[in-house]
């Protein structure tokens, strides 16, 4: 016989009795869809992490240093090219590249705005034209401001409104922070930035180029550190910090904090693997339990079928066909269960993810989809082949008679 | 011809003290073409020998020569193949399966042979209207009289164009006048297709019918003889 057309009888004997059918997957889709999920969000983590570590694509990674100085009102940078040297001297074998951070996302800053000093103020700093800000008065900042470092500057529409009551008044005004005098050349709508996570959303936007020109090039409050392939990036990391505390040059005038995101991520990710340890075992035994539905239902269903086992014996089917047909039927079942368990896995963790923190996001591979199938049709064979085999040697006489 | 050559046949049922012997020393030729009923009491060990004639029992002591192969010698998965290419069964009870069409029912031997669906369909719309049944295909056998069922049964029986058919008991759940139709069925088969039908019957009416009679009385043949001859 064709395996089509055992694959159509299979099919055939499952729909006459659908109900029975579908209460038997259950077990098989509670099981499998507990562990897509899981290992949905284990690999999301996974991912997140690799993200975070490998900034480059042959595997390099790269982590934070920043300084913080004991006196809020100190000018006085963390680190200089001093401290760069240091480290590359001690670590050189480690750290492929250490070199000054500059922030250039919503910098703190107290310009003078008028006469009117404005403290916690926030500066994004860019190197190239946006569009991703709406003019409404002046003109934006053109290739040409940015590379010949023109003192000029863009004011939020709201900063605007409440110094100057319009936008329109707001140009040709000054802006000093730091040493440089700065002139206000457009406006750009008000953006929302409630968590500080918008760059577009700050109250200035200006010259990165000019922001950190002169003393400020070389020194910094954060360094970032590249690491060579195959290095323990974050222990590296917390050696430099040890080191920066006894050798750097500003030792004394504040803390250092390294910044891992790696770190903060492998403590979700244990939290992760420890609780797939726990859901897999529960999921086993579920895919166990409904295995045994499985071939408690095949047993009922060859029994109930055995004037039909007789009738397709007598017209030439050999025992083995027999048993095909109903180890088929018994894998079409656990395989229809493990698939659709698989589609509601990758919905709950796509759910559950948006409650998870530093932005995981589920992520369904592949192999995902080769161990749901591939579990689900061993469920079948492995609680199918004993009913299927008692089908096939059933004894021909004693069903015809 | 002689296409079934029984030899010494001696079947027993159970073991050790309880064992019981069916059949007695059977020795039986059957030609191709030939129209043969088996009469005898229930019990009579009829059932039994058609068994072992059809391949459907393959444990036996003697032997049997099929077209002069030795099938006591054949393996399991043998008889089955033997079941497909050679012989059809008409049952009592016709053995329809119950939750397919009439269609689906009568191309199962070919299915096994492995013709395609599509073809085996085609076959099994010629075989139905040549037992009377056409345009029944998509019908489910709960929705025939017993007769039509029988018919469906026989279609099946004869789909793949088999050497012999067995018949056990095919009027035996039937009215006289469904009874006789079904007899004029295989008397046309063995008159036009030549094909060689064994049956088992109680009714005397039947058996008077066939060419030859043969007669088994506590799993021996006690009476061998054609019809109209003695």
């Amino acid at each position: 016989m064709k395996n089509t057309e055992l694959l159509r009888s299979a099919l055939q004997s499952l729909r006459a009795n659908p109900k029975r059918s579908f209460l038997t997957t259950i077990g098989i889709t509670i099981g499998i869809a507990a562990v897509i999920t899981i290992l949905a969000l284990g690999n999301g983590v996974k991912k997140r992490i690799s993200d975070e570590f490998n900034t480059t694509k042959n595997g390099e990674q790269s982590t934070y240093l920043y300084f913080t100085p004991s006196d809020a009102q100190s000018t006085t940078a963390g680190f200089n090219e001093a401290d760069l040297n240091l480290i590359q001297e001690r670590f050189g074998a480690k750290v492929k590249k250490a070199a000054i951070s500059h922030e250039t996302n919503n910098v703190s800053v107290s310009p003078i705005v008028g006469n009117q000093r404005l403290d916690s103020t926030k500066i994004s700093l860019i190197k190239q034209p946006t569009k991703k800000i709406t003019i409404m008065a002046g003109h934006n900042l053109t290739t040409s401001d940015l590379l010949n470092a023109e003192p000029v500057i863009l004011m939020k529409e709201s900063l605007a409104k409440k110094q100057y009551h319009t936008v329109q008044n707001a140009i040709g005004t000054s802006v000093t922070i730091g040493e440089i005098n700065y002139r206000v050349v457009g406006v750009y709508q008000s953006q929302n930035n409630q968590y500080g996570d918008n760059k577009y959303g700050a109250d200035l936007i200006g010259n990165a180029r000019l922001f950190y020109s002169g003393t400020t090039a070389t020194t910094g409050n954060g360094i970032k550190l590249t690491f060579y392939q195959g290095v323990n990036a974050s222990q590296t990391t917390k050696k430099i910090k040890k080191y920066m505390v006894k050798k750097g040059t500003s030792a004394h005038d504040g803390t250092y904090m390294a910044y891992d995101a790696g770190a903060e991520l492998a403590k979700v990710n244990n939290m992760i693997t420890g609780l797939t340890a726990f859901i897999s075992a529960i999921a086993g035994i579920s895919l166990f339990i409904a295995g045994i539905g499985v071939m408690n239902m095949m047993y009922i269903s060859v029994s109930e079928r055995t004037q039909e086992i007789g009738i397709r014996l007598a017209v030439g089917a050999s025992p083995k066909n027999v048993m095909a047909q109903f180890l088929l039927e018994a894998i079409v079942l656990t395989v229809g269960g493990g698939l659709l368990g698989f589609a509601i896995g990758w919905l709950l963790a796509g759910v559950i993810s948006n409650f998870m923190p530093y932005h995981i996001h589920a992520v369904v591979t592949l192999n995902s989809f080769l161990l749901a199938f591939g579990v689900s049709a061993s469920v079948g064979i492995i609680f199918g082949i004993l009913p299927a085999k008692q089908a096939a040697n059933k004894n021909l006489i004693e069903i015809l008679r | 011809m002689t296409m079934i050559r029984l030899e010494h046949i001696n079947k027993y049922y159970g073991q050790g003290a309880t064992r019981f012997h069916v059949l007695h020393d059977i020795n039986l030729k059957v030609a191709a073409g030939e129209l043969l009923a088996i009469i005898g009491e229930s019990g009579s060990g009829k059932s039994t020998l058609i068994n072992i004639i059809g391949f459907l029992d393959d444990d036996f002591e003697g032997n049997y020569f099929y077209n002069d192969e030795p099938i006591h010698d054949y393996t399991r998965a043998d008889f089955a193949k033997l079941r497909n290419r050679h012989v059809g069964f008409v049952f009592q009870n016709f053995k329809l399966i119950r939750d397919i069409s009439i269609a689906e029912n009568v191309i199962l031997p070919l299915l096994y042979a492995g013709v395609s669906r599509k073809q085996a369909k085609k076959t099994a719309a010629r075989v139905l209207s040549r037992v009377g049944l056409a345009g029944y295909d998509d019908k489910l056998p709960t929705e025939l009289s017993g007769g039509q069922q029988q018919r469906v049964s026989i279609a099946r029986a004869i789909i793949a164009n088999p050497d012999f058919l067995i018949a056990d008991e095919p009027t035996g759940a039937l009215d006289t006048k469904t009874s006789q139709e079904i007899m004029d069925l295989f008397k046309q088969l063995n008159q036009t297709q030549h094909t060689t039908i064994i049956m088992v019957t109680h009714d005397p009416r039947v058996a008077e019918q066939c060419e030859r009679i043969v007669k088994i009385i506590d799993g021996k043949i006690v009476d061998d003889r054609k019809v109209g001859v003695d």
